[in-house]
């Protein structure tokens, strides 16, 4: 696409051009097939993030975008001059850290460990148990943490109670928010997260291997001088995409957890936009915010892969 | 000539991009052409009507519907029949009732007569009421007999800047009240608690007095739900003499939480959480957790809708048929008097948008339909079914008949499109409770009317309050609960409030007290 716009500017690359479509024709079957997804990231992806417009709007729905008042940048002053913006960027960067420095390695270590599981069947048991959490719904796993650690009856509690030790109260405290936020997503997301890096092991040269036993390497040596190696590009990759997401820490994970005791470390963009905007309908702010978390995850991925480039890496682009 | 292949690429992409366009608008002229040929068959069915009544008027209706499935037609045809009229029905499942209105809101799709869900969609629709998005009906109404009988003041409480827009659905002004174990009362000698200290004294009296008889200290007091309004903590506020979301002070209205009475029941609860006397959790318990409580026999007293006490009965035998349930209305506070908090009378409400109802003369027919939906006989069709097939009548009062599926495929449905109820239709059918308990309760709810505290803000409006109201109650709740949990003392408190002022509050206070002498 965007070759093909560049390409009326000057002769050379007009030439490349040329090239292009020539390859187009040659290979037309193939680019047939990727056609369906192109008109699909046009149709669903593109068209769409033309609503953005709204945001510098006081969009009413029964105006419309072409009658709503244009009011510039007011929603970005409004979010800028919240008394909660701080606080809302705070939690929202330290969750993104927890996230980065604690969920993020568990998977290649659980990946790592499975791959040096000799019995198949055994490797392939651990691979579904582990598995299974992904496909539970938020609401059943924060309802089964409000069971356990409920200070009336919850399992967790009484066994500290029964120990002789203090109840905690871990769902309404502002300490114990952030830790049973990462255990759940440990517990629901590391398993399926060890798939990509499973099947990177999978690819890697046997005849490595072979040559390192036969120099006298451990276990431990092949996994450290071959296995992280190999797999080094896709855990690059992996890392690019999930700063991707910085501000996407999951409304729905986090709104289940939030309540009038931990909101000074729970309350994040996305619950911030669903009280604030979204139940009073000011679509408007909420869209400001989106586009404001957009960006901040925009410059955050394009600064990951230019520092991968910078060591070498491949990155994403 | 490679050139032209590569625009011919653009072309391509941009025929698609048109395509795509083309096809959304298409859809929408043509839903609009729909609704528009719709309205012009009803204009001109009106004219008819005048010259050749049996001609039909075609009404279409967007609805909230309860049950999990749309219900047959029988009724309608009923209905069509009584009143000469062609229905047509858009039920639209209670919890995307919103998003659905919107969505035709915006695509100008909506039906001749719009149902909003509840009184906070209704404050949502005030900025489009103000624009002229709807018909005013006020000055017609005393032209139908049955829509004249309609409550003056509830109608005030649905009106935007002193004009009427909507029909509204009635409701027990106050169902609040206390439910609890009678067993466990007798067992322990007490009578139903009159006073905010005798509740304190059976509460604590539940949790040390080991009711249930098995040795353990193992009960607790009161169950309770994240929940300050539909919850305990407003019914309770009332007890204590709280005003209903706004109060006057110094011939000011200000909000319920600057009121010394807020600050009262706070301090009751603080005192109930850190005696044990309610569950600990109560901020984070769902309403589920909150009744199994009182189903398993684990706590001794629920307060909120009296006319839950159906349900609970029911679960509440299945774990233990020796258990009794009883209601509590009147409940007084320190000051000796008794109060509950009133919703403003209505559930919900019907509006009729000037994008499908062209002209005043339709406007008035589907009125006249309106008129005779509200006369007794069709009031209790829609609300009860027909007898001998949904009901049969015991010392004049409805049975319903016992197989609920059929009631909730053939009548159920249609109880949505109520206007009026009990207290603006004379004849209205009452039902005969097997249950005393539901009997009492309804008996107290009627009690409750004498007792009544209203919010003065209901008809009122502030800009501020519409765009930041719910936001900045969050700051009050989040105070409320950690003083109520012990993590913020009276100055804490006093500080958030501070916060809410400063943060538009004030702009509240001062935009509904224009709005007050405004209506005055």
């Amino acid at each position: 696409m965007s070759n093909a716009a560049i390409g009326n500017k000057t002769v050379t690359r007009q030439k490349q051009t040329s090239g292009l479509m020539r390859r187009i024709i040659k290979n037309k079957a193939i680019y047939l097939m990727i056609l369906p997804g192109f008109v699909y990231f046009l149709i669903f992806k593109y068209i769409p993030m033309s609503g953005l417009i709204i945001a510098f709007q006081d969009y009413q729905p029964y105006l419309g975008i072409a009658n709503s008042e244009w009011v510039g940048m007011k929603h970005f002053k409004r979010l800028f001059t919240e008394p909660m913006f701080f606080t809302i960027l705070r939690n929202t960067l330290v969750l993104f850290a927890i996230n980065l420095l604690f969920y993020f390695p568990v998977p290649i270590i659980l990946a790592l460990m499975l791959n040096e599981v000799r019995r198949a069947f055994f490797k392939r048991f651990v691979q579904t148990v582990i598995y299974i959490p992904h496909f539970m719904s938020w609401v059943i796993i924060v309802s089964i943490s409000f069971v356990m650690l409920s200070m009336d009856r919850g399992i967790i509690n009484e066994l500290i109670a029964m120990l002789g030790l203090e109840k905690i109260n871990f769902l309404m405290s502002n300490e114990w928010f952030r830790p049973m936020y990462l255990l759940q997503v440990i517990w629901r997301e590391a398993g399926w997260g060890t798939i990509i890096y499973l099947a990177a092991m999978a690819a890697i040269d046997p005849g490595l291997y072979e040559a390192s036993r036969i120099d006298g390497a451990n276990r431990f040596r092949q996994m450290w001088h071959i296995t992280l190696p190999s797999i080094r590009s896709v855990i690059i990759v992996l890392l690019i995409l999930k700063i991707g997401d910085v501000l996407e820490l999951g409304f729905e994970h986090i709104y289940l957890l939030l309540n009038s005791m931990n909101r000074e470390v729970a309350e994040i963009f996305d619950t911030y936009v669903y009280t604030a905007g979204l139940r009073q309908g000011q679509f408007s702010f909420s869209t400001a915010v989106g586009f404001f978390k957009s960006i901040v995850g925009l410059i955050l991925v394009m600064f990951a892969n230019w520092l991968a480039k910078k060591i070498g890496e491949e990155g994403i682009y | 000539m490679k050139k032209t292949k590569a625009s011919m690429l653009l072309a391509v992409v941009t025929a698609f991009t048109l395509l795509a366009g083309c096809a959304g608008n298409n859809a929408g002229n043509n839903a609009g052409g729909a609704s528009d040929s719709a309205a012009a068959g009803n204009a001109s069915g009106t004219v008819n009507q005048a010259e050749a009544p049996q001609e039909p008027v075609k009404i279409s209706i967007m609805a909230n519907l309860h049950t999990p499935e749309v219900p047959n037609d029988k009724v309608e045809r009923l209905l069509e029949e009584a009143t000469n009229t062609e229905l047509e029905f858009q039920w639209v499942p209670d919890g995307t009732y919103d998003e659905k209105m919107n969505a035709s809101f915006a695509t100008g799709t909506l039906p001749h007569a719009v149902y909003i869900k509840n009184q906070t969609s209704l404050i949502m629709m005030r900025d489009a009421i103000r624009n002229g998005q709807f018909w005013e009906i006020g000055p017609l109404l005393a032209d139908y007999p049955n829509l004249a009988a309609l409550n003056a003041d509830v109608l005030r409480n649905t009106s935007v800047e002193g004009k009427i827009y909507g029909l509204y659905q009635e409701r027990p002004l106050s169902r609040q009240g206390l439910i609890f174990r009678k067993d466990w009362a007798d067992k322990l000698g007490l009578s139903a608690p009159t006073t905010t200290d005798e509740f304190y004294a059976m509460l604590k009296a539940f949790k040390d007095g080991d009711p249930d008889g098995n040795g353990a200290n193992d009960t607790i007091g009161l169950t309770d739900r994240s929940d300050l309004v539909y919850g305990a903590f407003k019914t309770v506020g009332s007890w204590f003499g709280t005003p209903n979301g706004w109060g006057e002070l110094d011939g000011k209205l200000a909000p319920e939480f600057m009121f010394p009475q807020y600050m009262e029941t706070m301090k009751f609860f603080k005192k109930l959480h850190e005696e044990g006397l309610i569950n600990q959790d109560f901020p984070v318990t769902s309403k589920t957790d909150q009744q199994n409580l009182l189903i398993t026999g684990r706590a001794g007293a629920y307060v909120g809708s009296m006319g839950d006490v159906v349900s609970l009965d029911k679960s509440i035998t299945e774990v233990n048929p020796d258990a009794l349930l009883d209601v509590q209305n009147q409940i007084a506070g320190p000051d000796g008097s008794f109060g509950v908090w009133a919703i403003p009378g209505y559930g919900s409400v019907v509006l009729f948008p000037k994008s499908a109802v062209k002209s005043e003369e339709e406007l008035k027919s589907i009125l006249a339909f309106y008129d005779r939906l509200m006369s007794p006989e069709l009031a209790n069709l829609i609300y009860w079914g027909v007898e001998g097939e949904h009901y049969t009548m015991e010392e004049g009062k409805v049975v319903p008949i016992e197989d609920t599926k059929v009631t909730d495929r053939e009548v159920k449905p249609y109880q949505a499109l109520q206007i009026g109820g009990p207290l603006t239709i004379q004849g209205f059918q009452e039902a005969k409770h097997v249950l005393p308990s539901k009997q009492k309760a309804e008996e107290l709810t009627v009690n409750n009317n004498d007792y009544l505290i209203h919010d003065p803000t209901a008809a009122l409006d502030s800009a501020t309050y519409t765009q930041d109201g719910v936001r900045l109650q969050e700051l009050i709740k989040d105070a409320t609960y950690n003083f109520m949990l012990g993590n913020l003392d009276e100055a804490g408190f006093n500080q958030a409030v501070d916060n809410w002022l400063k943060q538009g509050g004030q702009k509240i206070i001062d935009e509904f007290n224009a709005s007050h002498a405004q209506s005055q």
